[in-house]
């Protein structure tokens, strides 16, 4: 109680250099080993980013050589015949044959996860919005934990579901249907289910928990003081959903969709499981088979390594480049869009 | 320690709030009351908020509800445009009349009455939209043929907000200052032309400049509107308002419930209450 009185005696100046420093210097050591664990907290995901990029490259470092703009132009993708004569470009060596474009695994995994995007950010939007407006808060708290059960639920299982028993039943039905519309590029053989289509619905179920939780969480958040402005001006309840709460968590849902499209965008042994494993063809209708980056790099792996030549695996390290270089890329759009976004969604009775 | 608290109370009971309302005094009998409550109870689940509360609320005047927290008035308030229906669990006995209807008639839709009773509220609550669009959402879904631009700048200009927003109309309106969207939020309740407009401290978020501009902004719009003001602040109720009703805590029955101690002329509730009660309030000795 005295020391605390003796230093408000102090003159009233603003802080010299020597008082700022005698400040620091207060700093227990618990507060200091606060700091510099936190400091080290922080850093680690950096990091860590900044490691596997680097060790990406230089894995993928050959193939970029031997490969060069043949990577992003060819259709084809061979670890060629093991046992011929090895090919050499460039200062590196190949099995004969050997190609690795990687062209229409991109465009695979753009479809499916774009696909998958367009039908699960609706859907999760929709549904969070009815789970916290509309329900009860009972059914609310149980029909959430069936959310996020299911957001645990392993890719494999969502994989083997897909290709036994959603992926025939879409495929009798839904896709029959779709294809009888004769709409090109949506209509074609429907086969037993395998292919973008079902991938892209399968991806959907994925990533719907993740985006439906968060939005969840935000829809929750909207301020009743807002909403209750729009319903004392006579606003319907759905009026009010679209001209408050939606504008409310509009940039919140932009990073959850983003979030679900990185994991859609990686999803790997789901997708390899019913994608159809198409290679070297772009897919002809929206039910072809086909094939995206992650699966590849999981299909090829195996074969790769008995690669004498070792190029097989530099390749798939640069397929892996260029899916963290695009995961890498969808996160800062959605920052941006976040950001262009957020001027309009400040909080209630800022500046009061 | 004490011996402060009770300069304080000998001080704050001198100061006796002096009314200064604005425009002719109204009669005690007032004519055409724009609503009549009768026996009114309310109830949060079972505990019951409110108990028997008769009021008549006098058409282009400003009728002030005061007292201390807990007291009701702002659960009172919000029945007056039902917007305690949005609250799971909460129930309304007795009757009230808002243009001689029963509000809580089941056949009445309390979308269309609310948007006869504008309402503001305690902390400011633009939609998440443009200055702009926050006055033209609701007369645009309300179906009102009317030209926007011409509207928004008429409601901009009552709430005296226009000169301050007239060049960046297309801007969030979070951009504002808490007492701009206040005014806002006041011009956005005149905008879908509502009979009534509650407030339910309106000025308690805002610095004093602020709150004087809301002040003046009240006695204006009483001319065409009918304004019920819940205010924790008895000055202002002094200040603004022609009527006052004086809720309080009452644990007579053993529960506390809201009631009704006293309603008047703000003139004659802040010089010559009937209840002790009600003096011991306004002069300072509790709430």
């Amino acid at each position: 109680m005295a020391s605390v009185l003796e230093e408000r005696r102090e003159p009233a100046v603003a802080p010299s250099l020597s008082a700022r420093s005698r400040r620091r210097s207060e700093l227990t050591g618990p507060d200091r080993a606060l700091g510099a664990a936190l400091t080290v907290a922080g850093l680690i995901p950096t990091l860590a980013l900044a490691f596997l990029a680097y060790q990406m490259v230089k894995e993928a470092y050959p193939a970029i050589i031997f490969n060069g703009w043949h990577f992003f132009t060819s259709k084809t993708f061979t670890i060629g015949n093991l046992y011929a004569p090895i090919q050499h470009k460039r200062g590196y060596a190949a099995p004969h044959g050997a190609s690795y474009g990687v062209l229409p695994l991109l465009v695979g995994t753009l479809l499916s996860s774009v696909f998958a995007l367009i039908l699960a950010v609706p859907v999760s939007v929709a549904g969070a919005i009815l789970l916290v407006e509309k329900l009860p808060q009972r059914i609310q708290g149980t029909l959430g934990i069936f959310l996020e059960l299911l957001a645990g639920i392993p890719s494999v299982v969502f994989g083997l579901w897909g290709v036994y028993t959603f992926g025939p039943l879409l495929s009798r039905t839904v896709y029959k249907w779709v294809d009888s519309l004769g709409i090109p590029w949506l209509s074609g053989h429907t086969g037993a289910g395998e292919g973008l289509a079902t991938a892209s619905v399968v991806l959907a179920v994925m990533i719907i928990p993740i985006i439906a939780s968060i939005t969840r969480e935000l829809v929750r958040s909207v301020p009743t003081v807002a909403k209750e402005g729009a319903v004392a001006l006579g606003l319907t309840p759905s009026e009010t959903v679209r001209y408050v709460t939606i504008p409310y968590v509009r940039t919140g849902i932009i990073a959850a969709a983003v979030l679900g499209w990185a994991r859609a965008l990686g999803e790997t042994i789901a997708v390899l499981i019913i994608s159809g494993n198409a290679l070297n063809i772009y897919p002809h209708s929206i039910f072809a088979p086909f094939s995206t980056m992650a699966a590849t790099i999981a299909a090829f792996l195996d074969s790769a390594l008995t690669d004498p030549t070792g190029m097989a695996v530099h390749a798939l390290a640069q397929v892996g480049l260029v899916l963290l270089a695009v995961t890498i890329l969808t996160n800062f759009g959605g920052r941006l869009l976040t950001r262009r976004f957020a001027d309009q969604a400040l909080p209630v009775g800022r500046g009061v | 320690m004490s011996e402060q608290t009770t300069s304080a109370v000998t001080e704050s009971q001198a100061r006796r709030p002096e009314v200064t309302t604005v425009g002719p005094p109204v009669p005690a009998e007032m004519e055409n009351p724009v609503f009549v409550v009768e026996n009114l109870d309310f109830y949060y689940g079972s505990h019951q908020a409110l108990r028997g509360v008769n009021m008549k609320i006098g058409r282009n005047e400003i009728t002030a509800l005061i007292g201390p927290s807990g007291c009701g008035k702002t659960t009172f308030l919000r029945c007056l445009n039902r917007l305690n229906d949005l609250i799971a669990g909460t129930r309304v006995r007795g009757r009230i009349d808002f243009a001689g209807k029963p509000i809580y008639d089941p056949s009445l839709a309390a979308i269309e009455l609310r948007r006869r009773i504008g309402m503001v509220f305690q902390k400011p609550n633009p939609f998440p939209k443009s200055i702009y669009d926050n006055i033209a959402i609701a007369p645009k879904v309300n179906g009102m043929k009317v030209n926007m631009d011409d509207l928004v700048e008429e409601c901009l200009t009552r709430a005296a907000l226009w000169d301050e927003v007239k060049g960046k109309l297309k801007a969030s309106a979070f951009s504002l200052s808490g007492g701009q969207q206040q005014r806002l939020c006041i011009a956005r309740a005149i905008a879908v032309k509502p009979e009534v407009i509650l407030m339910d401290e309106p000025a308690s978020a805002l610095d004093p400049l602020a709150t004087i501009r809301i002040e003046d902004l009240m006695s204006e719009l009483k001319k065409d509107y009918t304004i019920v003001v819940v205010t924790h602040n008895m000055q202002q109720a002094a200040r603004v308002s022609d009527r006052t009703a004086f809720f309080n805590v009452d644990d007579s029955q053993g529960v506390r419930t809201g009631v009704l101690v006293e309603m008047g002329t703000t003139h004659q509730i802040f010089t010559s209450p009937t209840d002790q009660r009600t003096d011991d309030y306004i002069t300072g000795r509790f709430g």
